[in-house]
């Protein structure tokens, strides 16, 4: 009886510990209220279909990416990514392929969608402009650019990333559809006439807090991030003159632990529902083509997708290929 | 005075060295932890610095060639200095009052010190953007006294990475100089004045020599910390003053160029190894504590 009851007890506790192990995976973004927004609509829904706990990690790393795969050590399952990451470490060998038997891809925007990565969900750099703060609101980039006319400090993303060297581009005057390739020393240039100007920003809560404060009246930001300023009474002006488009990826480690659990989980989140409702709490764009229909139609007409006539699309594959060369110069430019 | 100062510093040499022989056995616990989880991983980096990408020492060479990367080790001297430099000018007089002030008050000022080094760090260098910035409070106040038409540049600077640090930085010298300050018998002090020092003199002759070696291990442990700092400068500074490990953490984290952030960890720590050398060699060991 005794006997019995200890094997009963272990056996129990054995399948516990087992099912636990199988039953979890480990998701990585950015954190913020970008981060919230995923756990809410995609990681609490999954969990309650599937029953896979989703534990939330942060923020992605690339550095520590690369360690965890060269340790043979992963931890992170499913990790959100910037787009030219993606594809570059698809390339070097950085990430699961992923398995489209489990993951539809038919109704995914193709622009984003490599054997490695498919979109999380994309965002378009604007202009923003805090109206209170402001004398007048730039409306092109080359009203950003241009210091005489609208005198003051300018917001910028700091990290080396499509965005602020194409808008540098498109200010001097070359034609959306000759960015590419991206002619360096012009774009430096044509930086370096605004330098002395610009007030960078390392996160989106840093950006709409420089905004807000008017610190920087003016700048380049994500649309979501003016979007959710906006709703907390703050006045902004969105101009969405040659918005350019960039896209944060979702991607598998090499080696990682729960593989299938992780191509169930992005099957999930890049599903319609998931991505309308992701798209409609954070003014980001959802990158599956049937999620539009599902949304609300005055919260649509505020995401990039519908701003397409004057858009500029960053070249992820350009940006994969020199994405170190540029990154190498755009911080030494910076620091000096 | 000098001949005094030396005598003093052989005996403690010999006291070091006799503690060493019978205490080693309890390090070995602290050492293994540091030769594990320390000695290990920087020997890493230092090969991946000579392998990656390929072998041999192109990436120092790249680190030592290119005019950028030399400003920002420049920079991180300078700052690390100009830091150094005015918390112990400004940590002196506080670690002095601190020891002559009544027990209560000294408690209370002591409790203020360590309560600011145990908040968030990122909080505290939030909450001095805050102030510091265009619209800020500082700003916003000497604008509105009328003392200034233009708001001053007073963060994405230099200015504020060293009122940020400085600030962060001060109880790492206060509390060493307390402990030097507090041991100074007061009665080589009163000896001073009764042969008709005057309380300059006093200071120059008598309190500042005898606190030197606090001083340095105060400075020392500051420049130490602000060569690889890291949040604040970040924060507070501008991109055209970056230091030292906001350039490694860049080569680590988004240029995934795990060669070149070697190479330069690795040139920080022999250099903070140098500066350790040449203080032990004019101070002494025992006396930098």
């Amino acid at each position: 009886m005794k006997k019995q009851l200890v094997a009963t007890v272990f056996t129990a506790l054995v399948g516990l510990s087992g099912s636990a192990m199988a039953d979890e995976m480990v998701f990585t973004s950015w954190g913020g209220t970008t981060q919230d927004a995923q756990k809410t609509h995609w990681a609490d829904s999954f969990t309650s279909k599937t029953k896979i706990a989703v534990i939330q990690d942060g923020p992605t790393d690339y550095g520590k990416i690369k360690a965890m795969v060269e340790a043979g050590s992963v931890t992170w399952d499913v990790v959100d990514v910037e787009g030219d990451y993606a594809v570059q470490a698809g390339k070097a060998g950085l990430l699961e392929p992923l398995d489209f038997s489990i993951i539809d891809k038919s109704r995914l925007d193709p622009r984003f969608v490599t054997d490695y990565s498919v979109g999380s969900f994309y965002y378009s750099f604007v202009i923003g402009c805090n109206k209170t703060a402001a004398g007048a609101c730039p409306k092109t980039w080359a009203d950003l650019f241009n210091t005489v006319k609208f005198p003051g400090k300018r917001a910028f993303y700091k990290w080396s990333a499509p965005g602020v060297i194409e808008a540098a581009l498109l200010a001097d005057g070359v034609a959306a559809d000759k960015l590419y390739p991206l002619d360096l020393d012009r774009a430096f240039k044509k930086l370096d006439s605004i330098k002395a100007d610009i007030v960078w920003w390392d996160g989106g809560a840093a950006s709409q807090q420089l905004l807000a404060s008017g610190e920087a009246p003016f700048g380049s930001f994500w649309n979501g991030r003016l979007t959710a300023l906006a709703a907390t009474g703050v006045t902004v002006e969105t101009s969405w003159d040659q918005n350019i488009t960039a896209a944060d990826s979702l991607v598998v480690p090499k080696g990682a632990k729960n593989k299938k659990a992780a191509m169930k989980f992005i099957a999930h989140a890049t599903a319609d529902m998931q991505q309308s409702q992701f798209a409609m709490e954070t003014g980001y764009a959802p990158t599956n083509l049937d999620a539009s229909r599902l949304m609300d139609e005055a919260v649509r007409r505020t995401l990039p997708d519908m701003q397409a006539k004057s858009q500029v699309n960053a070249d992820m594959n350009y940006w994969a290929v020199n994405r170190d060369e540029i990154g190498k110069r755009w911080y030494s430019w910076q620091a000096k | 005075m000098a001949i005094l100062a030396t005598a003093g510093r052989d005996n403690g040499r010999r006291r070091t060295l006799q503690k060493r022989k019978s205490g080693f056995s309890f390090a070995v616990p602290a050492l293994l932890l540091i030769i594990l989880f320390f000695v290990t991983p920087v020997l890493g980096l230092l090969l991946r610095s000579v392998t990656e990408p390929e072998l041999g020492l192109q990436n120092y060479a790249e680190l030592i060639g290119s005019g950028t990367y030399m400003r920002i080790f420049a920079n991180t001297f300078l700052v690390a200095g100009v830091v150094t430099a005015l918390s112990v000018v400004i940590g002196y007089p506080v670690a002095w009052a601190l020891v002559v002030m009544p027990r209560y008050w000294s408690q209370v000022v002591f409790a203020i010190i360590i309560l600011s080094m145990w908040t968030n760090l990122l909080a505290r260098t939030y909450a001095w953007m805050v102030l510091l910035q265009r619209t800020g409070v500082i700003n916003k106040t000497l604008m509105g006294l009328g003392l200034i038409d233009t708001p001053l540049t007073l963060v994405n600077n230099l200015v504020g990475v060293t009122i940020g640090m400085t600030y962060i930085m001060l109880p790492f010298v206060i509390l060493p100089l307390v402990g030097v300050i507090r041991s100074i018998d007061p009665a080589i002090l009163r000896a001073g004045a009764l042969c008709g020092a005057n309380r300059l003199q006093c200071f120059t002759h008598i309190l500042l020599p005898l606190s030197l070696p606090g001083v340095a291990a105060g400075a020392l442990m500051v420049f130490v910390m602000a060569l690889g700092y890291y949040v604040t400068p970040a924060l507070l500074g501008g991109t055209a003053n970056m230091m030292l490990a906001e350039m490694i953490a860049q080569f680590v984290q988004s240029l995934v160029n795990w060669g070149m952030g070697g190479a330069a960890a690795f040139v920080l720590l022999v250099v903070t190894l140098l500066l350790y050398a040449v203080l032990l060699r004019f101070f002494g060991a025992s006396r930098i504590g």
